[in-house]
């Protein structure tokens, strides 16, 4: 009977043993066939069906509150947002501010009570902060909506009536398959998170699911450094994580700009041969850091291209289409391979090709 | 008050510093005391310690001087824009930076002394128009690209395992430390911050020293951005700001040991270092960030009400 039992589990360890590593090895597998379905030109894919944009938004009007006007990142996507609007012949106004909730709030009243349609609460300006105001400018007719703020699987927070979204999730996920793939599924991987940004979740999620399900010999830490405390708690994080733990090999700032305060913890520990940093948001300093070698992969997105596709689902919306949830915003992986693409130094808008332009005019039927 | 109680109260903090040294390496001795651990600890705060240099001249005079963290910010952005964008070489660089925080030591100084405003409110406001500058000036943005060896001076070049810009901090530590203790215009400050009249009565030029003390904070102010620009190899518009509580929390903790109700150069290395020390253990323990700031604020003011009891007195300058 023990005899018995002895061969089951000889067997058994052996079908086992013989099962994981090929196992690993499909995760790694899939791991490095999807970064390399998101390391080329992205290719376009519409939101929803083509519509007379120009027609149905005649006399409309939207109004913009960004997070913030001083961040150029979302800046940017808003005066784009202006110039397309302009070009389809209505009015769209930016509520210039600094990044205060107080601000918003006064954006939210000004909208209400000057005839706008739609408030498109752009890139972080979290409704949650406002409840009251968001209901109150709904009672007087006008629409709103989260643009760039919230994940697919994300529902639309505070009452707003929709949430036009961004594939988080799949950031997330390329995260943590760019360090399968390099370290052949060996990763050892802090993860700094920043919790209060609703986007997190999503992103965190991608990237454990990825681990999880792909990675059975990857190790993980995910430690939280809020937003404010960036500038004077991620370096000495990243500093000890480096000390408790000699085997890490990759830092993974889930937003890019976290890794100023990463690279210099990495290189005063003197170990950036072996410890790589990999991210995300495509912010045009971070990219030339790829260029200079103390950051090895960012994944990207294009801000006109985001610009057209907030618009784009916020028209729809204006016009009684459908209400768009995933605007479609690719995703671009960079590294050291890819780099040159962006310019030098980094435009936030290279390395993603220009076919969307013509083709976002194509759905608007404002061209052939 | 007794000669021991003098001398545990002078060397309070350093017994503190060197406890929490043995009690975080009693728990993981494999890698908190580990020589690249205090390699660490030492390299990544120069930035702070001069910073804490900065404000206890001014503080010394009487004065605040609450711009110094923008004119390190200001300064960092000036380095990078002028190396990565305009290709200008670190040898005109350096200079160039360190003139404009003289130049806003100069402003500060001016401002306080002819229109006879207070400095807090002085420095306030020209911290903030400079913060204004350095979003101007940047457009908001991170900039990188700086010259490779501005790093190299920094960060990369270590002596005994150290990152050069420890030695940095530490020979402008006994610099200041010198001024202070042993030069005409250290006793200089020390009157005019005492007691303003009693320093005119007794011959001291209280505006000029005034003025000299802004002025020596914006030149340190602009070192650490330099050093700050070289060690993140980049400039962000607004990160160096966060570093002027800590800087105070310093300054003021530095004032409780080595020379206790003097602010003091090797006190506020002290200080430094022994907040430094402790962030790291918890961080090489896994505690989450929350831990730190209980750890700040608590070591602060445990620290200062530990040397009011052992000094015994009723009332301190602090």
């Amino acid at each position: 009977m023990i005899r018995v039992a002895k061969i089951t589990g000889m067997a058994s360890a052996l079908i086992l043993a013989g099962l994981l590593p090929a196992s690993a090895q499909e995760g790694v597998d899939k791991a490095k066939a999807n970064i390399a379905a998101y390391s080329g030109v992205p290719e376009f894919v519409p939101a929803g069906e083509p519509f007379d944009a120009k027609a149905c938004m005649a006399g409309k009007k939207i109004f913009t509150i960004p997070a913030s006007s001083a961040i150029p990142f979302i800046k940017t996507i808003s005066d784009h947002k202006s110039k397309l609007a302009a070009e389809l012949g209505f009015d769209h106004m930016e509520w210039e501010n600094q990044g205060n909730p107080t601000q918003w709030i006064q954006g939210m009243d000004f909208a209400a009570n000057n005839g706008f349609d739609l408030v498109s609460l752009l890139a972080g300006a979290d409704p949650r902060f406002f409840e009251p105001q968001v209901l109150q400018t709904q009672a007087k007719g006008v629409k709103v909506v989260t643009s760039h703020l919230t994940g697919l699987e994300q529902d639309a927070p505070a009452g707003v009536d929709a949430a036009i979204a961004i594939d988080y999730r799949k950031a997330g996920e390329l995260m943590a398959d760019w360090t399968i793939a390099k370290t052949e599924g060996k990763t050892n991987a802090l993860v700094v998170v920043s919790n209060e940004a609703l986007s997190t979740d999503s992103i965190v999620s991608g990237l454990t699911e990825a681990f999880e399900t792909r990675c059975p010999d990857c190790k993980y830490e995910i430690v939280n450094v809020p937003i404010t405390d960036w500038a004077t708690k991620i370096q000495p994080t990243v500093a000890g994580a480096l000390q408790a733990n000699a085997d890490l090999n990759y830092v993974i700032p889930i937003y890019d700009s976290m890794s100023t305060f990463v690279t210099p913890a990495i290189a005063i520990a003197g170990r950036g041969d072996k410890v790589k940093v990999a991210t995300f948001n495509g912010t045009p300093f971070v990219l030339d850091l790829i260029r200079a070698s103390d950051v090895e992969m960012d994944i990207g997105e294009n801000l006109d291209w985001i610009a057209h596709a907030m618009l784009d689902a916020e028209m729809r919306l204006l016009c009684g289409k459908e209400t768009i949830r995933d605007s479609k915003v690719p995703l671009r992986v960079f590294d050291a391979a890819n780099i040159a693409e962006v310019g030098a130094p980094a435009d936030a808008a290279k390395g993603y090709g220009d076919a969307y332009v013509a083709e976002y005019r194509k759905l608007w039927q404002i061209a052939e | 008050m007794s000669r021991l109680g003098h001398q545990l109260e002078r060397f309070g903090l350093l017994l503190v510093w060197l406890a929490v040294i043995a009690l975080f390496g009693a728990m993981r001795p494999d890698t908190f005391l580990s020589w690249s651990n205090f390699s660490s600890i030492f390299g990544s705060e120069a930035v702070l310690v001069i910073v804490t240099l900065g404000l206890i001249i001014p503080l010394t005079a009487g004065d605040f001087d609450l711009s110094i963290a923008q004119t390190l910010t200001f300064v960092s952005m000036l380095t990078a824009l002028l190396s990565a964008r305009m290709g200008v070489e670190l040898g005109y660089v350096i200079p160039i930076a360190l003139a404009a925080g003289a130049c806003v030591g100069l402003v500060n100084g001016a401002i306080t002394l002819y229109f006879r405003v207070h400095s807090l409110i002085v420095t306030l406001g020209v911290g903030t128009f400079l913060h204004g500058v350095t979003l101007w000036m940047s457009d908001s943005q991170t900039i990188s690209g700086v010259s490779r060896a501005l790093m190299q001076y920094v960060i990369i070049n270590r002596i005994a395992g150290i990152p050069i810009s420890f030695y940095y901090a530490i020979a402008l530590a006994a610099l200041v430390w010198y001024l202070l203790s042993y030069t005409a215009f250290g006793q200089q400050l020390l009157f005019t911050g005492r007691g303003r009249d009693v320093g005119r009565l007794t011959g001291v030029a209280v505006g000029r020293v005034r003025m000299s003390a802004f002025v020596a904070s914006g030149v340190l102010g602009a070192i650490a951005g330099i050093l700050y620009t070289g060690t993140t190899g980049s400039a962000n518009p607004t990160s160096g700001t966060t570093l002027l509580l800590p800087a105070f929390a310093a300054a003021f903790l530095g004032a409780t040991c080595i020379k206790p109700g003097r602010f003091n150069a090797w006190g506020s290395v002290i200080a430094v270092y022994f907040l430094v020390t402790g962030i790291n253990g918890l961080s090489v323990l896994g505690f989450r960030t929350y831990v730190h700031d209980l750890f700040y604020g608590g070591a602060l003011v445990v620290a200062v009400m530990i040397s009011q009891l052992v000094s015994g007195r009723k009332e301190r300058v602090l």
